[in-house]
């Protein structure tokens, strides 16, 4: 598990900049978003407007091509190994093993964080029954239904008990109990400290459980700030959304 | 250092080899057998001794390092080019590791599985009589590092193709034609003048004959020649792994 908890006031994630190119095309364009620790942000966008490409830039999958980005004050690139301790995510798309079992797909993952043969063990069963993946444990990854594929990406981003979690669409093509079993979650998590970073297409969702908003399109951020700012007036999400985007006259 | 992280990575690697045991153990060994026993029993029985030594004592060390280089390749390209194809391998890329680690827990893991391999055709060798042993410190270095050498190798492979036919090109236009023209089946002197003055640009003559002077104590090469080869192919590959890792090329894009 993660030793090096992460200072009081420190901001959890703090992105200055951020550019990220493929090629010619800018997927992130200059950048910058602070949430700080104990926050809950909803990062909202249409599709390939930037948001999975930031996500996988704080993660370490994309290299970052300009800007920075801290996790818990340690940098991504220089410091990642501290940063990449205190992350967990769980992507959009699912990037495990398709032969490998549940249980071991945990049990390797947490190997890499480098928690121990006992600690491992214990965390995983803990996650396993958490997540209702006891009796699917030695079921290969392609064995698993869409929902339960989803709850084991959504265990192994814990396994190493981050601090800040994020999650890229995690209920996309999930059952409603599922979705209903996970809002409870991440609010109890929320509660309890846990910095999240959620991306939905379901507003709804991200209106009642994130107390932030970030929206981006085209690579930038073009507006952000605290739920009571964003929704000032009444408003709801998706009006805001759509004013943003500039979709509104469309709809 | 992330040790747990390291080993973990081989202990995965390890896994996966055994969760396809017909593929990566048997068949290797099943081959190995077959050329032990033809080329060296059946054949070689009806061949003079060469260098001093039976024809299947001779033949075995190029049979033991065909496979055992083709084995490290094969774990390592398919482990890297599967990772990369399922994305799996972005549970390495988001954990505490550094390019080091997760190079280096490849390279072991393919090291491991060409030894599992090569120990298993020795065995097999023993039981026809084919296995001899003038050095055996040499022999474990070499196979070792010629492990090493197809292991980079096998990464750099896994990393550049784009399909599964491409991650079969190396192997079928260079290490095969190339093993079998390094001098396992025969000594330089057996070709003719201008094929032994081209032998010696094969690198694969020097890990056979390497490997063979260090089991029968015969060689027809210059072995100086061969070790500074192979010892600049690990720090070559090493290095050129190294830096495909740091610049996230093919992997971090």
């Amino acid at each position: 598990m993660n030793n090096e908890a992460p200072q009081a006031g420190q901001a959890a994630l703090e992105i200055q900049n951020l550019r990220k190119t493929y090629g010619k095309t800018v997927a992130v364009d200059d950048i910058s978003l602070t949430l700080p620790r104990g926050g809950f942000l909803g990062l909202l966008g249409p599709n390939g407007a930037g948001k999975t490409t930031t996500i996988g830039c704080v993660v370490g999958v994309h290299k970052i091509n300009g800007g920075s980005i801290k996790v818990f004050g340690h940098d991504v690139v220089h410091d990642y190994r501290d940063a990449r301790k205190v992350v967990g995510i769980a992507p959009q798309e699912f990037n495990a093993d398709f032969f490998g079992k549940v249980r071991k797909m945990l049990d390797y993952v947490a190997g890499y964080y480098g928690i121990p043969k006992k600690q491992r063990v214990e965390r995983v069963d803990q996650l396993l029954e958490q997540f209702n993946l006891t009796k699917h444990k030695d079921k290969g990854f392609n064995e698993l239904s869409g929902g339960l594929k989803r709850r084991a990406i959504l265990a192994r981003a814990l396994v190493h008990d981050p601090d800040l979690l994020i999650l890229d669409e995690p209920t996309a093509g999930v059952d409603v109990e599922l979705r209903h079993e996970l809002w409870s979650y991440l609010q109890q998590i929320s509660k309890e400290g846990k910095t999240i970073l959620l991306t939905s297409h379901y507003l709804d969702e991200v209106e009642m459980l994130a107390n932030r908003f970030a929206f981006i399109n085209d690579g930038k951020i073009i507006a952000d700030g605290s739920k009571e700012k964003m929704l000032a007036g009444g408003k709801k999400l998706e009006e805001v959304y759509l004013e943003l985007t500039g979709k509104k006259d469309a709809v | 250092m992330n040790w747990i992280g390291l080993y973990t990575i081989i202990r995965r690697e390890m896994e996966r080899t055994f969760r396809v045991v017909i593929q990566t153990i048997f068949s290797p060994l099943i081959s190995a057998t077959l050329f032990i026993f033809v080329f060296g029993s059946v054949v070689g029985s009806r061949i003079d001794e060469i260098g001093g030594v039976p024809y299947i004592v001779f033949v075995f060390p190029g049979i033991l390092i065909m496979n055992v280089l083709t084995s490290a390749f094969s774990h390592s390209s398919s482990a890297i080019y599967f990772a990369k194809f399922i994305r799996s391998i972005e549970e390495m890329l988001v954990a505490p590791l550094s390019y080091f680690e997760i190079m280096l827990g490849n390279v072991l893991s393919a090291v491991v599985r060409a030894l599992v391999i090569g120990i298993a055709i020795v065995g097999m060798g023993i039981l026809f009589g084919a296995v001899s042993m003038h050095n055996f410190f040499l022999f474990f270095i070499y196979i070792i590092a010629i492990a090493v050498v197809f292991s980079l190798l096998g990464i750099i492979t896994g990393l550049v193709a784009k399909s599964f036919e491409q991650l079969n090109i190396l192997s079928t236009f260079i290490i095969l034609p190339f093993s079998f023209l390094g001098g396992m089946f025969y000594t330089l002197d057996m070709l003719p003048e201008t094929a032994q003055k081209i032998a010696v640009f094969n690198p694969f003559f020097y890990f056979v004959d390497g490997i063979r002077f260090a089991m029968v104590g015969i060689h027809d090469s210059n072995l100086f020649v061969g070790a500074i080869l192979i010892g600049s192919l690990v720090v070559i590959l090493g290095g050129i792994v190294w830096r495909i890792f740091y610049t996230g090329w093919r992997i971090r894009e």
